[in-house]
């Protein structure tokens, strides 16, 4: 009576389920976002601060190559000038471009062998320290109007013949302070692109995860049986809405054929319920007839058969009942319903053989009748293949689950034969003597997977020990 | 008592008005839907006995029908669909009890007997005896000839089951159903060793035995058996 579609379906509304509860307990969302954003943010800067950095870089570059060509341009002939002018012509010639006012930024200073002083427009030189090409960059002041200002300069040393200096500098100032507004401009364009990267990262992280909440939370509605709900489709045609919508078309194929499953069930159900009772009623009419005593017997034969079927079809039908998934579910008191139940079969126990550990007020969404037949089939396993051992009923949760175990101390289920006895009439070797029908635990298996519940059977050495795992209800 | 049993499976209902006309009943029988439905509006009965599922209208429909106009008439559900969650559709419809089917005559007779004779008006009486046992379900006391007995909270909830239904039987399901709320077979003698646990603390040492055992059918609480 299961399809594959169905086991996929819980299967994924079970994961869905999970996802929709790790959200709600861990901000799991919002660290989601902030991380979407942070990442945001960091690549925009990265990849900014790369263009950014080679645009600084290149310009900067490019502004003291300016800067160094023009006295590069102008003392590449210097020492030559000097030999073929003459002494007195070059010094004329050097107090006319230091004082040259249409030479702006020139700076001049030419000293003879002994240091003395015969033109510039500056006075350094003596304490000047150049490098290995000759550069050398220092600050002088300026007079400029009435202030002073302080300018900082580049410029190159020469030593001509005879022991002579001469220095051809060069204002950049204006290089630097060009330099550093465009790295402060450079700073805060990152810091911008930082800010609205990060902004930016945190509405799309936002959106997505605005997105992925209202899937989980339907996902969360069907996984808990509503097959009618669809998940939202955000009308914007992306691959998210596709893929919902695939989704949905799933479901709505789901829904048909678990309402199909059900009818299907219960007429089933229905017809068969219906024959036996006909049946049931003419052998109780004969056994009311009969007269002669092998008459009376063999009637109530019958009727001890009927019930027997009726039970087993019983049983059947509750078993595809819960697998069908469409047994209506509520909010649980498993707790309650556990130390009732041990309460209930506590006199049909051996003095002091079952105890409990019951953790109180864990809910989970369930089915009362399901759950407490399930945990009724396993006590009366327990105590029917137990032997007068202990029996110990635990309930615990554990994180967002609910742990509910029966363990005895009887002789177990061999490892490789528990997997044969969650299934439809399969009764273990040691059990033919003992009465059942073979549905018990594949009752409990069913009433399992219909919570999303997982149910395992261990050694308990000795003993068994069969537990269900319950997603808790929030 | 007088029945209607609205039942359209020909056969079942001969079989069961056949059966509860030797348990000293008179039974009238309906067929469909729409027949049972006037037969009921017209009154007289002491029980109805009626299917989930009827040809022409439903079984859930004559239920609201009858409670629309104000009759009180006990009605007793008969289905052939899972009792579980079909039950509580059939109660909240207005049924007063459910049995699934296939059923035993014995457990659908006690079934009826405890519908009709059930007290009519609203408030349930606080204070029950039986002979010369006493129960006060407001400060849950129990007495028997005036000495105090201690009992656990569900041996309380049996015993003020069983004496609110003194005189009559009730079954091992119909315990199971009001005091449990279990609505599945144990398959165990559970039940049986609840009673005897009881009737330890009630009987044992008194002439007279208050809670017998009715072969194949449950157990019943009287003085006069």
């Amino acid at each position: 009576m299961t399809c594959n579609y169905c086991t996929l379906f819980v299967d994924l509304a079970t994961r869905s389920l999970m996802i929709h509860k790790a959200m709600q307990i861990r901000p799991f969302a919002r660290s989601s976002i902030a991380r979407v954003a942070a990442l945001n943010g960091l690549l925009l800067a990265a990849s900014m601060m790369v263009v950014l950095g080679t645009v600084y870089l290149w310009t900067s570059r490019i502004l003291a190559s300016e800067g160094d060509e023009l006295v590069s341009v102008e003392t590449q002939s210097i020492g030559a000038d000097f030999r073929e002018k003459g002494l007195d012509a070059f010094v004329t010639e050097m107090i006319d471009r230091a004082e040259d006012p249409w030479i702006r930024g020139g700076i001049y200073e030419m000293r003879g062998p002994r240091g003395d002083f015969l033109a510039g427009n500056v006075v350094v030189l003596p304490e000047l320290h150049a490098d290995a090409a000759g550069w050398a960059e220092f600050d002088v002041d300026v007079v400029h109007g009435e202030a002073s200002v302080p300018r900082r300069i580049r410029g190159r040393i020469l030593t001509l013949d005879h022991g002579f200096r001469v220095l051809v500098g060069h204002d950049v100032q204006d290089r630097l302070a060009f330099r550093s507004v465009m790295l402060r401009s450079l700073v805060w364009a990152l810091a911008m692109v930082i800010l609205f990267g990060s902004l930016g990262g945190w509405w799309l992280g936002r959106r997505i995860s605005r997105t992925a909440q209202a899937i989980t939370k339907s996902a969360g509605r069907i996984a808990r049986g509503d097959l009618g709900e669809r998940l939202p489709i955000s009308g914007s045609g992306d691959e998210i809405d596709a893929l919902v919508s695939r989704f949905n078309d799933l479901l709505g194929r789901v829904d048909t054929l678990t309402g199909t499953m059900r009818a299907v069930l219960d007429s089933t159900a229905h017809d068969l319920r219906g024959h036996l009772n006909r049946i049931r009623g003419a052998a109780q009419d004969a056994q009311q007839a009969a007269r002669e005593p092998a008459q009376v017997e063999s009637t109530a034969i019958v009727i001890a058969e009927i019930d027997r079927l009726s039970d087993t079809l019983q049983g059947l039908l509750r078993i595809a009942l819960a697998e069908s998934g469409t047994a209506p579910l509520d909010a649980v008191d498993l707790s309650r319903l556990a130390a009732e139940l041990v309460e209930f079969y506590e006199p049909v126990s051996a003095k002091g053989q079952l105890s409990s550990v019951i953790e109180a007020n864990l809910y989970v969404r369930g089915h009362r009748q399901l759950l407490a037949q399930a945990l009724s089939n396993l006590l009366d396993n327990a105590i029917k293949y137990g032997g007068a051992a202990p029996i110990l009923v635990r309930l615990v949760a554990e994180g967002e689950m609910a742990i509910l175990s029966v363990q005895d101390g009887g002789v177990g289920i061999p490892e490789d034969q528990r997997e044969l006895a969650t299934q439809r009439f399969r009764r273990l070797g040691g059990a033919s003597g003992l009465p059942g029908s073979g549905l018990g635990l594949s009752l409990v298996s069913a009433v399992a997977r219909l919570h999303q519940a997982t149910l395992r059977l261990e050694d308990a050495s000795p003993g068994l020990r069969a537990s269900l795992r319950i997603p808790l209800e929030r | 008592m007088k029945i209607l049993l609205i039942e359209d499976d020909r056969r079942a209902s001969d079989y069961l008005t056949k059966g509860l006309r030797e348990l000293g009943h008179a039974v009238d029988q309906a067929f469909d839907g729409e027949a049972g439905c006037s037969v009921a509006l017209a009154g007289g009965f002491d029980v109805l006995i009626l299917d989930r599922m009827l040809p022409k209208r439903d079984g859930l429909e004559i239920v609201k029908a009858l409670r629309a106009v104000g009759s009180t008439v006990p009605i007793l559900i008969l289905s052939a669909l899972d009792e579980v969650d079909e039950r509580v559709q059939g109660l909240r419809a207005g049924g007063d009890d459910y049995l699934a089917k296939p059923y035993h005559l014995e457990e659908l007779a006690a079934r009826i007997d405890a519908l009709a004779r059930r007290p009519r008006d609203s408030a349930p009486i606080s204070r029950l005896k039986v002979a010369d046992l006493e129960l006060d379900s407001r400060n849950r006391k129990v007495t028997r000839a005036n000495r105090k007995i201690e009992l656990t909270t569900r041996e309380f909830q049996l015993l003020e089951f069983l004496m609110r239904h003194t005189g009559q039987v009730v079954t091992r399901t119909m315990i199971l159903e009001a005091v449990w709320d279990y609505h599945f077979d144990p398959k165990t003698n559970v039940i049986d060793v609840h009673i005897s646990r009881l009737r330890q603390a009630i009987d044992k040492g008194y002439d007279v035995q208050l809670l017998h055992t009715i072969r194949g059918s449950g157990y019943t609480l009287t003085d006069d058996p």
